[in-house]
């Protein structure tokens, strides 16, 4: 379970987020939809960590990520933005290093290693180094690497962006599986149909502000918009039209 | 959960750090190169001295008209390190086909001169624009002149004056450059070749394990392990450390090994690494490893970009070599202050184990604490850096 309240971030002059709140529950997909630029890596950043926020709080389970951010870390599972891999390292490497960072060893980390990899269909590459890996098994290796260490609550960073159909499908399919025993999942995208066909909870985001929130029935209501892509419109766009990037 | 201990993820991250780096086929082959390069550098370098001064020990003399002055020409034979040989018979254009570098040639009234004590000629051919034939001219010009001012003392003595009337001035020349310091200066380069071999060694890996990380997007999902960022750092430091510390022994055991392929005891030098100087090396050494790669790393954090880095490490790369210059053109004392400044100590170090004169124990301590103290600081410092966001995600 996540919980966020009242986050802001400020770099320079630019309120990236302005009291963005949200709720995600276990057993559930929360979508964070949002154009290029709305503020949601920036969110997530200060969700896994990496990032400090300038106001606001965070809960992960019941421990607080703003002051203890590494305690949180361990019980998150994290697929950045624009990831990226050790080209010299085989996939079964990558794993086992985050698996070693996050204090598993042995035997553990050898089954969970062999677990991941055939949950996530990947043991063919497994031994093979990722520099020669497509977008959709290198996007693999990042999730595996991420789940290592079995955290309750995993966050996607726009985890289908660049990938073909059917990796698209492999990572959603990962997806569900998560919610499926349990997981608390927080899944970021600007893809509409991507957002809808997945989530339980939408959190829809334009300039740093939360703009709507709840089920994609709700939104659809909400706005009066029977396609949800319209309500997204509706939602975020009616700023951005005027002058962003969402009318390039 | 688990608490992992600090201490263990540094490990992890410095195994991963040093499996990564070994499996960088290029930037090995770059290391290999520039450790093979110095000690083959010296090899070449001691091995031309070694020649010229076999050249130089037994001068030829091509004498042409020996007939005139058999007197001056036994004179020249009985000198040491002189062969006299028959001239060519057209001395100019034998030293224009630099067939010989020097003719001397004695003229056909010589004999008349030299029996009535007027100045008899002696021609020295020479082509004074090559710079091989200068040695060979300046020692027959010498020679010609002392025999000229032994007739000239010989002829005073016999008209009852004293030679030291006509001697206002005595000249002493001392020779300083002899072969053996020749060869000495170029040994004194090794000292410089082991401290670039911590540089050079570790630069690689210090650059690929900061700014490449953060270029490939993977320093991002490295942050999000549950590890301080000090035991992150402190790892990376350490395997680039190592690297540098493989580099140096590496160029220690080359360097080692040279006198086994130069003449060096023909020419009369005592140069030896054995156990305990290459001990002596290793323990000047290896703490300015930690301080070297530290220092690396550090600056490629703060780089803008992976090529930034690399050419920021272009610049610390001539670090080590200036004191080695420095020294090529002037002597470095052996100040105590030294010990205190990472590199220049180790130079100073160094250059005493190979020179037979090792420093104190203290010295070792010393620079050594001083190398691992600014190395601790160095961590330090790119662990706050890597707290600083605009940092960890470029700028």
């Amino acid at each position: 379970m996540i919980r966020v309240e009242g986050l802001r971030k400020r770099f320079g002059s630019v309120q990236a987020v302005d009291n963005v709140g949200f709720e995600a529950a276990d057993g559930a997909i929360t979508g964070i939809l949002g154009p290029n630029g709305a503020g949601k890596t920036t969110t997530l950043r200060m969700l896994y960590g990496v990032m400090k926020p300038d106001a606001g709080q965070i809960h992960v389970d019941e421990v607080d990520g703003v002051a203890t951010p590494q305690q949180a870390q361990e019980r998150l599972g994290v697929l950045p933005d624009g990831f990226g891999l050790y080209p010299r390292l085989t996939a079964r490497e990558h794993i086992r290093y985050f698996g070693e960072l996050q204090g598993i060893s042995g035997e553990r980390l050898r089954d969970r290693t062999e677990e991941l990899l055939q949950m996530l269909d990947m043991r063919a590459i497994a031994d093979r180094r990722t520099g020669g890996f497509s977008h959709g098994e290198r996007t693999k290796v990042a999730i595996a690497r991420a789940l290592v260490h079995g955290p309750r609550n995993v966050l996607l960073d726009e985890p289908t962006n660049g990938l073909d159909v059917m990796s698209t499908r492999a990572v959603r399919k990962i997806v569900r599986r998560l919610r499926e025993s349990g997981h608390c999942v927080v899944f970021s995208s600007h893809v509409m149909q991507e957002v809808s066909a997945l989530c339980d909870a939408i959190v829809v985001i334009a300039r740093g502000r939360v703009v709507a929130r709840g089920t994609p029935e709700e939104l659809r209501r909400q706005t009066g918009h029977d396609n949800l892509e319209d309500a997204f419109v509706a939602l975020a766009g009616v700023e951005l039209m005027t002058e962003d990037q969402w009318s390039e | 959960m688990v608490r992992v201990k600090p201490l263990h993820q540094m490990l992890v991250v410095m195994r991963k750090e040093l499996k990564d780096s070994l499996r960088d086929r290029r930037a090995l082959f770059s290391i290999a190169f520039s450790i093979i390069v110095g000690p083959v550098l010296i090899g070449f370098m001691m091995n031309r001295i070694a020649d010229r001064q076999r050249e130089s020990e037994i001068v030829e003399i091509p004498v042409a008209g020996q007939q005139h002055a058999p007197a001056f020409v036994d004179w020249l034979r009985q000198q040491a390190g002189v062969s006299v040989i028959a001239g060519p018979p057209r001395p100019e254009q034998a030293v224009r086909d630099r067939l010989h570098d020097v003719v001397v040639v004695i003229t056909d009234d010589y004999a008349e001169k030299f029996s009535s004590s007027r100045p008899a000629t002696v021609r020295i051919v020479a082509d004074t624009s090559r710079n091989a034939a200068r040695p060979t001219l300046e020692r027959v010009r010498r020679l010609m002149q002392r025999y000229s001012a032994e007739i000239g003392a010989l002829r005073l003595i016999s008209r009852g004056v004293s030679p030291a009337g006509v001697t206002p001035l005595k000249l002493e020349e001392i020779e300083i450059s002899t072969a053996q310091q020749r060869a000495a200066q170029v040994l004194s380069f090794i000292p410089m070749f082991i401290i670039l071999a911590a540089f050079v060694g570790g630069m690689s890996i210090a650059t690929d394990s900061t700014a490449g990380e953060r270029e490939r997007g993977s320093l991002e999902s490295l942050l999000v392990n549950p590890a301080p960022r000090m035991a992150i750092v402190a790892g990376k430091c350490i395997a680039a450390a190592l690297i540098a510390m493989t580099a140096v022994v590496l160029t220690t055991t080359l360097s080692a090994n040279i006198p086994r392929f130069l003449p060096l005891q023909d020419m009369g030098i005592r140069f030896r690494i054995g156990r305990d100087e290459f001990l002596g090396v290793l323990a000047a050494m290896l703490p300015m490893c930690l301080f070297s790669a530290s220092l690396q790393a550090a600056v490629s954090t703060l780089a803008r970009s992976f090529k930034e880095a690399q050419s920021y490490m272009g610049v610390l790369v001539l670090l080590p070599m200036l004191p080695g210059m420095i020294s090529a053109v002037s002597t470095i004392g052996q100040e105590p202050w030294m010990y205190l400044v990472p590199v220049l100590g180790q130079h100073v170090l160094v250059m005493g184990v190979l020179g037979g004169r090792p420093e104190e124990w203290w010295a070792f301590v010393t620079a050594g604490l001083i190398a691992m103290l600014s190395a601790a600081l160095l961590v330090r410092t790119m662990t706050t850096l890597f707290k600083i966001e605009r940092i960890v995600f470029g700028r």
